[in-house]
């Protein structure tokens, strides 16, 4: 079913360097947005469908998590009921799948309250949570990484080796836990834990989300570092045109930036279009250690308590921001080089 | 945990063969062999002192310690890295856990790059409506949020070496599969191929014997980037109730269970974080040598 | 963060750190023994609770709705401030209920009649009186609660009569003594606004409630942040003493500790992590409350299937079991090793039960060959603690020649286990301050209990006739005997008893937060009105 909504496709070009554009009528952009975004539908038919098949395989239903090991099998029973869980699963999905259709997420099936309510309070703190830290490993990612392609095997190289394998080595919670320490406990200069909208102050705000996000940032950066360092490195031996600039007496790094680093950007835009669809599920860690009330938590929690409205929820914000992520990054690629093709990412 | 997956470099256009000549020269003077060996031997030494150092230096268990000698320092007798909080030797759970730490790296790379290598190549070469339905396939599982599912592998199927192994393999799955075919898209435009093409050659014939070895060093020297993030993340799901089973030590779960205590109790998460940094910084740098190496063939 | 659920410390987490047997584990070396000045009124305080536990709240705090009342006590005495307290001297010792909103209660002679006397003028916050009729309503609607904090009162029918605008009587069918102790464990103790209730309807409600407690709510986001403030017609003059109370969810003792170190929290519910428990003993900006522990470990084994059908392998169990080396090896020698269902902390503590099989590995060994070997797997719920307990009990049992296998399992799995009915061996908490109240002790032994390895109709009946007997020295009689009975047929080996630490910083004081009061179900009913800080 996934293949059908997909728009027909122009057989790939032997020729990559003829670009869909001169082929489709009308604004390809648009084409491109709207096809994506047709794909949009089964892709999160799926996801749903994916999510509800896996929660039945998890034992115990919200029942029987809620009211724990010492309940009796008629207090389950009657919670049961009370929860509507007497219903066969397909009957609920399908349930929850018409009110989705229309825009209606439901209401938590433990708390009553409705889903979008609660997803308007956490979906702000965990998407500023991420976005921070692809700020932060972005803006120090890619000089770090130019300035370690400049000279492969250089100081800067090494150095910049040996910090980034740290941060690949290092888990990201206890980075967490010594950012807190060094930070909130020792120097007194960032809180430990808890989240201020940003209503009490943007400086309040970022405060707060400072540590966090620099927990989640500095993996990231490192392992864009490393990724890009090395397409950099790429770039610089292999590629045609850089030898031909370096042939006319172009500076290296004028090369360097202006040629491969145009070039690598492409890498590294996919990379993190894919990161970001991964990482709004994955702060979950983070958000508990900072005590943040973000997507994540809620996330866990809802799994815990088998609150299968909220899981899905979440699931469908996950697989929207996965799909936008990739269309941006496509449309990324034809800002950055107009003869790219549609096609292939 | 961040699941951090990379893509492909995008490079533009065919690529010249002069110009891989003469990176290939470039990428081996510069590399080395000393580039290659060191690493090399800093994993061997790993994997060494892993699998047979506890044997050759007849170490205690590492499960079923003595409680009396609980939380012993450093450097005592008989514990050269001291113990942990169930008595049991930190040396040696160290050298254990890391069997099962670089075992599940290299099983979930294993899958990941066969299985996931696989779809990618036949996506990126047959294209057309196939290409179409295995990416949207695995769009769906990135989409999907790796945490349900390792909940429910989780609790539906209980912690094991094999069900971690599977869980995390699943989630590798579609990181290789791009990998892969971004290389076959970039591939299929070389001359070489299209030479093949015109002669007639079957098309598992094009996977197997022209597509397969060219994108195949690629894929496992993105497998080696990942080698330190498939480990961590071993240890962040014995948090979902998967991963090593307890007390069976793994470098990941050393370190999960280390940081509950963290401020009292801060060597029993260094040591694996160590031994970790070691293997990752090998697996890092054999990657890029090797990688700098094959870019030049 | 590791999955855990609601309750799944329920079980588990009555097993935390607990009593040292008196001493001076109130007080941690940091000079807080001093005497403590008069309470001074203003101030803020966030305290944290553990998002495994008390810090998860997903179905509101209605006392009706609640599902996970029992995990939530803390936040619902600040809230509704409760009919009954459990008070305690300073140490723990002394432990009683007295009425709070309740002026006066009493028990007829033959334990079928409890009446609860209200005190006069007491208002709901939202201005409403707090009377018999809303007791009732109360009742009503938190008995068709199916949560496992609803009281099991063996109600007659109709069994709930107002007697007058602030008399309220229950009847029962057989006598009832543990009636005044199942209060401070159970939703019936948390008295809503029924006026409020209906004006906002039930999910509304929840996220909000009104009660008559020292506190109201300003904010509540489920399971991440409770904000409250100061109740200014609490009924009880100059109280609570705090302006602002807020609860906080948090990921885990670990960043718990560092919240505290950090100034952003003054006080944490439920420590459980050993090795911080120590370190925040020896820092001098925290207090450190170990409270006296009131359900023990207990190693359960299946009488009903093999090999614990078999009273030899039973008795090598107890053999090769040494609790006092897992006290001095993991734990310093700080808790008291039980011998029953009866921790220090609980009503009826005895501390030697005669008959009771001591360790004697050598005889284990003997047992274990004249069985021809023993395999047993013993599992856990996933707990620090408890795991590591466990961890320890392999290495003993092995140390007898019992081949073991260990495993932890969350919640849902522990469930599985036990209605598969093949489990072998589980490692879990047993008893309660009164052991006839809330999760009891029939609940590990009953034949007819869904998580008890034992079919004994004499316990049974030791157990029932002990629940059911007004005297309170009877009882106790009951209770050893049924404690000895245990013993002689090595029904399930008990351990030590642990109760959470709670920890605050320097300054704030409170009973049952820097004073010792036997936690109700896990964590110790913090009194909130009565907490202050050194301004």
């Amino acid at each position: 079913m996934t293949a059908t909504a997909t728009t027909p496709r122009v057989p790939v070009s032997r020729d990559p360097r003829v670009s869909r554009l001169t082929r489709v009528t009308g604004s390809p952009v648009l084409r491109l947005i709207v096809k994506r975004l047709l794909m949009a539908v089964p892709i999160m038919l799926g996801v749903t469908i994916l999510t509800f098949w896996v929660l039945s395989l998890i034992p115990g239903n919200a029942a029987e998590q809620l009211l724990g090991a010492e309940a009796t099998p008629e207090d389950v029973a009657l919670l049961e009921r009370q929860l509507g869980l007497d219903q066969p699963g397909v009957v609920r999905y399908l349930e929850w799948l018409q009110g989705a259709v229309t825009g209606d997420l439901g209401n938590s099936i433990v708390s009553r309250q409705p889903v979008s309510d609660v997803l308007a309070d956490r979906l702000p703190v965990t998407g500023e949570l991420v976005l921070l830290a692809f700020l932060i490993s972005l803006v120090l990612a890619i000089p770090v990484a130019l300035l370690a392609a400049h000279k492969p095997g250089g100081i800067m190289d090494r150095i910049s080796m040996v910090v980034s394998t740290l941060g690949l080595s290092v888990a990201n919670y206890v980075l967490a836990l010594i950012l807190v320490l060094v930070f909130a406990v020792t120097l007194g200069w960032l809180p430990a834990i808890g989240y201020v909208p940003l209503e009490d102050g943007l400086w309040a705000n970022l405060e707060a989300m400072i540590l966090p996000s620099a927990a989640i940032g500095f993996p990231l950066f490192c392992f864009y570092t490393r990724f890009l360092r090395g397409d950099l490195v790429d770039q610089m031996q292999q590629e045609e045109y850089v030898t031909t600039a370096r042939a006319k007496g172009v500076g290296s790094w004028s090369v360097l930036i202006k040629h491969a680093f145009r070039n690598s950007s492409f890498g590294l835009i996919t990379v993190v279009g894919l990161n970001l669809g991964a990482l709004i599920g994955g702060t979950v860690i983070i958000e508990q250690i900072f005590a943040l009330p973000g997507i994540g938590q809620m996330l866990l929690q809802a799994i815990n308590t088998r609150d299968f409205v909220v899981v899905q929820a979440a699931v469908v914000i996950f697989a929207l921001v996965a799909v936008v992520a990739n269309l941006v990054v496509d449309l990324l690629y034809a800002v950055l080089d107009p003869r790219i093709r549609y096609g292939s990412r | 945990m961040a699941v951090v997956e990379p893509a492909p470099s995008f490079a533009i256009g065919p690529e010249i063969d002069e110009a891989e000549a003469k990176a290939g020269i470039r990428g081996r003077r510069r590399g080395g062999n000393l580039g290659t060996w060191i690493p090399a031997g800093l994993i061997a030494f790993v994997v060494i002192a892993c699998f047979l150092g506890p044997t050759l230096l007849s170490l205690p268990s590492p499960v079923g310690g003595n409680i009396l000698e609980s939380n012993q320092p450093a450097f005592s007798p008989g514990h050269f890295l001291g113990t942990d909080p169930n008595g049991n030797d930190i040396l040696s759970r160290l050298l254990n856990g890391g069997q099962s730490s670089l075992w599940i790296a290299l099983a979930v790379n294993i899958l990941g790059l066969v299985i996931g290598g696989t779809l990618g190549a036949l996506s990126g070469y047959v294209g057309g409506v196939a290409d179409t339905l295995i990416m949207r396939v695995l769009d769906v599982l990135i989409a999907f949020p790796s945490l349900v599912l390792t909940l429910a592998v989780a609790q539906a199927l209980g912690p094991s070496m094999t069900n971690t192994i599977f869980a995390l393999a699943f989630f590798s799955i579609p990181a290789f599969a791009r990998v892969a075919r971004s290389a076959v898209l970039r591939l299929r435009e070389m001359p070489f191929m299209a030479a093949a093409k015109l002669a007639g050659t079957p098309a598992w014939r094009m996977l197997f014997k022209h597509l397969a070895p060219n994108i195949a060093p690629q894929l496992i020297t993105f497998g080696m980037l990942g080698m330190g993030i498939v480990i961590i993340i071993e240890g962040a799901l014995s948090f979902l109730g998967l991963g090593i089973p307890d007390p069976a030590p793994s470098w990941g779960n050393m370190v999960a269970t280390g940081q509950l205590s963290l401020s009292a109790t801060p060597m029993l998460v260094v040591w694996p974080s160590v031994a970790l940094l070691v293997t990752v910084l090998a697996f890092n740098l054999l990657g890029e040598n090797l990688r700098a190496r094959w870019s030049g063939r | 963060m590791k999955q855990r659920t609601i309750l799944s410390l329920l079980t588990a987490a009555a097993l935390t750190l607990s009593a040292c047997g008196g001493g001076d584990g109130g007080a941690s070396a940091s000079g807080t023994t001093g005497p403590v000045g008069e309470p001074q009124s203003g101030g803020e305080l966030t305290v944290l609770e553990d998002a495994a536990f008390a810090g998860s709240w997903p179905a509101g705090l209605d006392p009706a709705t609640n599902t996970t009342g029992g995990s939530n006590i803390a936040m619902q005495q600040a809230i509704y401030g409760g009919l009954f307290l459990l008070k305690a001297d300073d140490d723990g010792s002394n432990a009683r209920v007295e009425g709070n909103q309740a002026e006066s209660y009493e028990l007829s002679e033959d334990g079928t009649t409890f009446t609860v006397t209200l005190r006069e003028g007491i208002q709901f916050s939202d201005g409403t009186p707090l009377d018999a009729e809303a007791v009732k309503f109360n009742w009503d609607r938190a008995l068709a609660n199916p949560c496992t904090c609803k009281p099991n009162w063996p109600l007659a029918p109709n069994g709930i009569q107002v007697v007058d605008p602030l008399t309220i009587s229950l009847t029962f069918t057989q006598p009832y003594p543990a009636i005044l102790a199942s209060f401070p464990v159970s939703n019936v103790n948390w008295i809503a606004s029924p006026t409020a209730l209906q004006e906002m309807g039930e999910d509304a409600f929840k996220i909000t409630p009104v009660g008559a407690g020292p506190f109201t709510v300003v904010e509540n986001q489920l399971s991440s942040v409770l904000k409250l403030e100061r109740n200014e017609s609490y009924f009880k003059e100059g109280l609570p003493y705090l302006d602002k109370l807020t609860f906080q969810s948090i990921g885990g003792d670990q960043p718990a500790y560092q919240a505290l170190q950090a100034g952003q929290a003054q006080a944490y519910e439920g420590m459980n992590t050993t090795p911080l428990v120590e370190q925040a003993q020896n820092n001098s900006q925290l207090q450190v409350t170990i409270q006296p522990a009131t359900s023990p470990y207990v190693v359960q084994l299946n009488t009903k299937i093999a090999p614990f059908d078999d009273p030899r392998a039973r008795e090598a169990i107890y053999r090769a079991t040494d609790f006092d080396a897992i006290n001095e090896g993991i734990f310093g020698g700080n808790y008291e090793v039980a011998d029953s269902f009866v921790a220090p902390g609980g009503k009826f503590y005895a501390l030697e039960v005669g008959g009771y099989p001591e360790y004697d590995v050598d005889r284990a060994k003997e047992l274990v060959q004249e069985l021809g070997g023993l395999t047993v797997r013993l599992g856990t719920i996933s707990n620090y603690v408890a795991t590591q307990i466990n961890t320890a009990l392999q290495t003993q049992w092995q140390e007898a020649g019992i081949d073991v296998e260990i495993f932890d399992a969350q919640l849902s799995g522990v469930i599985q286990e036990f209605t598969g009915g093949q489990w072998q061996a589980m490692l879990q908490t047993a008893g309660a301050w009164d052991p006839a109240a809330g999760v009891g002790v029939g609940f590990r032994f009953n034949s007819t209990a869904r998580y008890s390895g034992v079919v004994d109709t004499e316990l049974d009946k030791l157990l029932a006739d002990a629940a059911a007997t007004v005297d309170e020295d009877e009882r106790a009689g009951l209770y050893s005997q049924a404690a000895e009975r245990i013993a002689e047929n090595f029904y399930a080996p008990f351990g030590l008893a642990f109760a959470p630490a709670n920890v605050a910083v320097e300054g704030v004081h409170g009973p049952g937060l820097t004073t010792k009061i036997p936690p109700l179900l896990v964590n110790s009913g913090v009194i909130w009105d009565e907490v202050w800080r050194e301004q």
